[in-house]
């Protein structure tokens, strides 16, 4: 790339359309990512896990980044949600569709009791979410009238077809994800530029200096906390439909709360395709090429990995990008 | 307009403010005096929801003394902090639009415009707040943030210190002017009696948490108690 | 009924002496630093560990590994603390990530090197059953909590009257003025993160002669002293000691009274119920909300 294309192309993604196409050219790149990978069906398979944990990174990222809060516990949602899509579609018969996104309603109506935990700063939110997490994992495996207990559901309706386009197989899963994806990344990036997105940019800062102005910071946080476990859930509840079995120790697993962050830290958490690439190259890199190094204790890579970007890149591959490219237009400018 | 009654508020040990009590009607412009250390930030802080008081608060005839920081807000009490607090992360003309939109309820991008050239804030409406502006500047952003709230009541904490003696004067009269253009009731913190003199009809003065003295600025700055207080401290 | 209750509470008690030193230790590093070491009960791990690699290599008595796992943990303490101090944004939320992730590391370096079979003691002196009335313990729980109520004294005494003791209280309570006062906060920070990492130490070699361990107890340690210093409110040493025998009793009446699947339960919603209905704490210290 010229400096020249290099300098156009940062201007781009400076000018206030520009983080639209950006996200758009991302979701492109991932849409053509099976061909490249020439549809086989087991990259097919790891990509569709890839973006489940894209999509629930990018839930992670959003509370982080315009709630200001860390979560250490997102598997509580990703679990809730898993269970509540599998039995409403098996116990109730609602159709899968329509079980998914009520997964994220459920997800978001567990959240609800998170509210009290808002109140509390830092670190002690992040480890009351994750006593939450644990408590949700333990109450599934005690509720076995409901869940099945530690045996696991099983029997459930897997994704159907749609206008010919069988969801279940691998392509239509992976397109059914991938629209996921796009659609709660377009809706973050529509949030983020909002006033409320706004006022959340400097709530973390300047809590004081912002609830002076009449905004309600306690409420507009709890509403990202509503809407990240809305979409944590709805992209546990369309891995449950898509694995086709549940139990409390995977459903719940710590996995789903430590591999978002990994991932949104890895990819820059305050960015909004961060997240999504992040967790596709942590995850791919976990399931490729760590776990066939070190077939027991893989995550060290991961926790090296993590620590790295904290020291050295905070703000994560697209803040690393985004400082690349602001380098090489000073440069430019310098020159001209 | 803003009714106070037996206003107390205590920090552990220390007693901030005591048994504070006064009205202020609408339309005055009110100085609040007294050394450092006094209470006056703290009474700001307690109008405005920011420290829990005990006692009764009531402004334009509602009792606000449970109403939570922003219902205060959005009520029409607007405020400025002795050390400036922009919002971080947000550029002077989100600072203004956030207090807009969510102060008074409504967007209406002419009227920041406005704001931003009464309070001379037009050339920087697009920096950084936080990391952009001289402290002068981010005084005036304060005033301009509370006045995108639309307030009726407006606090202003020691928004004149550090102005040399012309530089004031012109800000006196920026002062009344805001006072008249968006018809607003004004309490101002300031040490200096000429300013006092010059803007308020009115002076409160408090010590050590006390209400000692409250009138004219002539009256309260002849009366012997306030003098000693003044006199008592390193201030003068 | 009432003597299996009465167990549960003897044992509860002992094991908490452990827990409070492992919760001491996370709130010397908050205290002095402002952050959640989310690293710590795997520093206390390792030091677990330290214990089974001396008994299992040489036959010793798994206390004899005090002296390596001192060196061994304060070492990573305080590497821990330089990696910490490097962070420059967003302090608080960085650091929690930071130490989580070093937390990860230490779990699966462990892991690597320990599998993740159980461990304890194999010292048949340790694990004598020694009658106190109507109640049972093995020797290694009396010596352990012997031992952990003497290092609290011990810390008690220090952090009262030496110099470092009165500079660490300072720090936490104000850095700004502490740093008036002439007091260098790195340097503060630097003993507490040591004195933090000695605690663990010797929590981590008591652990050993009296529990189970395996790579998971670490992050389960973390959140066991976490949830204390939200029952005690960080500030005071009898107050951690009183949270964390509350929250010995409460997991052995719960897997006497229910089941062992909800002893982790029982300690999570003391947890909540304490942050929620008392925001500072049990014995009311200090305020923690934002
Ligand atoms: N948040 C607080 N916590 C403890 N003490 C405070 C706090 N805010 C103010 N104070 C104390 O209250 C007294 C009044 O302070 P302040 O209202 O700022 O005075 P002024 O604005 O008149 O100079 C001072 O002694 C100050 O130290
Ligand atoms: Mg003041």
């Amino acid at each position: 790339m010229t400096v020249t294309s290099a300098t156009s192309v940062s201007a781009a993604i400076r000018r206030s359309g520009g983080r639209g196409m950006a996200l758009g050219a991302g979701l492109v790149v991932l849409a053509l990512l099976p061909l490249a990978a020439g549809a086989s069906p087991y990259l097919l398979g790891l990509l569709i896990s890839a973006l489940i944990l894209s999509g629930l990174a990018l839930s992670w990222a959003l509370l982080g980044n315009l709630g200001g809060m860390v979560s250490f516990g997102h598997a509580a949602f990703f679990g809730v949600g898993s269970y509540a899509s599998a039995l409403l579609a098996a116990k109730l018969g609602v159709p899968v569709l329509l079980a998914i996104p009520l997964g994220g309603v459920i997800a978001t109506l567990s959240s609800l009791a998170m509210l009290p935990a808002l109140r509390l700063s830092g670190p002690y939110f992040a480890l009351a979410i994750l006593a939450y997490a644990q408590i949700f994992r333990i109450l599934a495996t005690e509720l076995d009238w409901l869940t099945g207990g530690a045996a696991g559901l099983q029997r459930y309706p897997g994704l159907p077809t749609l206008f010919g386009i069988n969801l279940a197989d691998r392509a239509g899963s992976y397109v059914l994800v991938l629209a996921c994806v796009a659609l709660f990344a377009l809706v973050y990036v529509v949030l983020r530029k909002s006033h409320i997105g706004t006022a959340l940019r400097a709530i973390s800062d300047s809590e004081d200096a912002t609830r002076v102005v009449g905004v309600n910071a306690t409420l507009l946080k709890s509403w990202m906390l509503f809407l990240s476990a809305f979409i944590a859930g709805v992209f546990g509840a369309l891995n449950a439909h898509i694995i086709g079995f549940l139990e409390p120790d995977y459903a719940f697993s710590g996995i789903w709360s430590v591999m978002p962050i990994i991932a949104a830290v890895f990819g820059g958490y305050r960015s909004v395709l961060g997240p999504i690439f992040g967790a596709v190259v942590i995850y791919l890199f976990d399931q490729v090429i760590a776990k066939s190094l070190i077939p027991v204790g893989h995550q060290i890579l991961l926790g090296i990995l993590l620590a790295v970007m904290v020291l050295l890149a905070p703000n994560g591959l697209s803040g690393l990008v985004a400082r690349i490219f602001s380098k090489t237009a000073e440069k430019h400018h310098a020159g001209a | 307009m803003l009714e106070l009654d037996a206003v107390t508020v205590r920090f552990g040990g220390l007693t901030a403010l005591a048994n504070i009590s006064f009205r202020i009607k609408a339309g005055e412009i009110v100085g609040l005096v007294g050394p450092n250390g006094a209470g006056k930030t703290t009474l700001f802080n307690s109008i405005s929801g920011l420290v829990k008081a005990r006692g009764r608060i009531a402004f334009d005839g509602k009792d606000v003394t449970g109403l939570p920081l922003h219902k205060r807000a959005r009520a029409g009490i607007g405020r400025t902090f002795q050390i400036p607090q922009p919002m971080q992360h947000l550029s002077v003309r989100e600072n203004l639009a956030v207090a807009q939109v969510f102060g008074a309820g409504r967007h209406d991008e002419a009227r920041i415009d406005e704001i931003l050239a009464v309070m001379e804030l037009s050339h920087k409406a697009e920096a950084d707040a936080a990391t952009a502006l001289a402290l002068q500047e981010l005084k005036r952003l304060e005033i301009a943030k509370a006045l995108a709230t639309e307030p009726k009541l407006l606090l202003l904490d020691e928004v004149l210190a550090g102005l040399e003696s012309n530089a004031k004067k012109s800000f006196m009269v920026k002062l009344k002017e805001l006072h008249k253009l968006f018809g607003l009731t004004i309490v101002i913190v300031e040490h200096d009696i000429e300013t006092i003199s010059g803007l308020c009809t009115r002076a409160v003065v408090l010590n050590f948490g006390q209400l000692i003295a409250d009138g004219t600025p002539t009256e309260v700055f002849n009366n012997p108690a306030v003098v000693e207080s003044y006199t008592g401290t390193a201030h003068a | 009924m009432t003597e299996l209750i009465l167990q549960a509470l003897f044992s509860g008690v002992l094991i908490g002496g452990v827990y409070a030193l492992v919760a001491l230790g996370l709130a010397l590093a908050f205290g002095a630093m402002r952050i959640i070491n989310l690293a710590h009960g795997e520093l206390v791990l390792l030091a677990a560990y330290m214990a089974y690699l001396v008994e299992s290599r040489t036959g010793l008595d798994p206390y004899f590994a005090i002296p390596l796992a001192l060196v061994v943990v304060g070492a990573a303490s305080w590497a821990l603390f330089l990696l910490v101090d490097k962070i420059q944004d967003h302090r608080e939320l960085n650091s929690l990530i930071l130490t989580f992730a070093i937390g990860i590391i230490l779990t699966n370096a462990i892991l690597l090197i320990f599998a993740s079979d159980m461990r304890t003691t194999s010292s048949p002196a340790l694990q004598d059953a020694v009658s106190l009335g109507d109640v049972f313990a093995m020797r290694g729980e009396i010596i352990a909590f012997v031992l952990s109520v003497v290092l609290m004294g011990v810390l008690w005494w220090w952090l009262k009257s030496s110099w470092y003791g009165r500079a660490v209280r300072a720090v936490s309570s104000n850095r700004n003025a502490a740093r008036l006062m002439g007091i260098n906060p790195a340097r503060i920070e630097t003993v507490s993160f040591l004195v933090a990492g000695a605690l663990a130490a010797f929590a981590g070699v008591a652990l050993y002669t009296m529990s189970v361990v395996q790579p998971a107890t670490g992050h389960a340690l973390t959140v066991k002293a976490f949830i204390i210093t939200v029952l005690a409110g960080v500030g005071s040493i009898p107050g951690v000691f009183l949270g964390a025998v509350l929250l010995g009793v409460t997991e052995a009446l719960t897997v006497t009274l229910a089941s062992s699947a909800l002893q982790e339960l029982a300690g999570m919603v003391l947890f909540l119920l304490v942050l929620f209905l008392l925001p500072n704490g049990l014995f009311g210290a200090r305020a923690r909300r934002g």
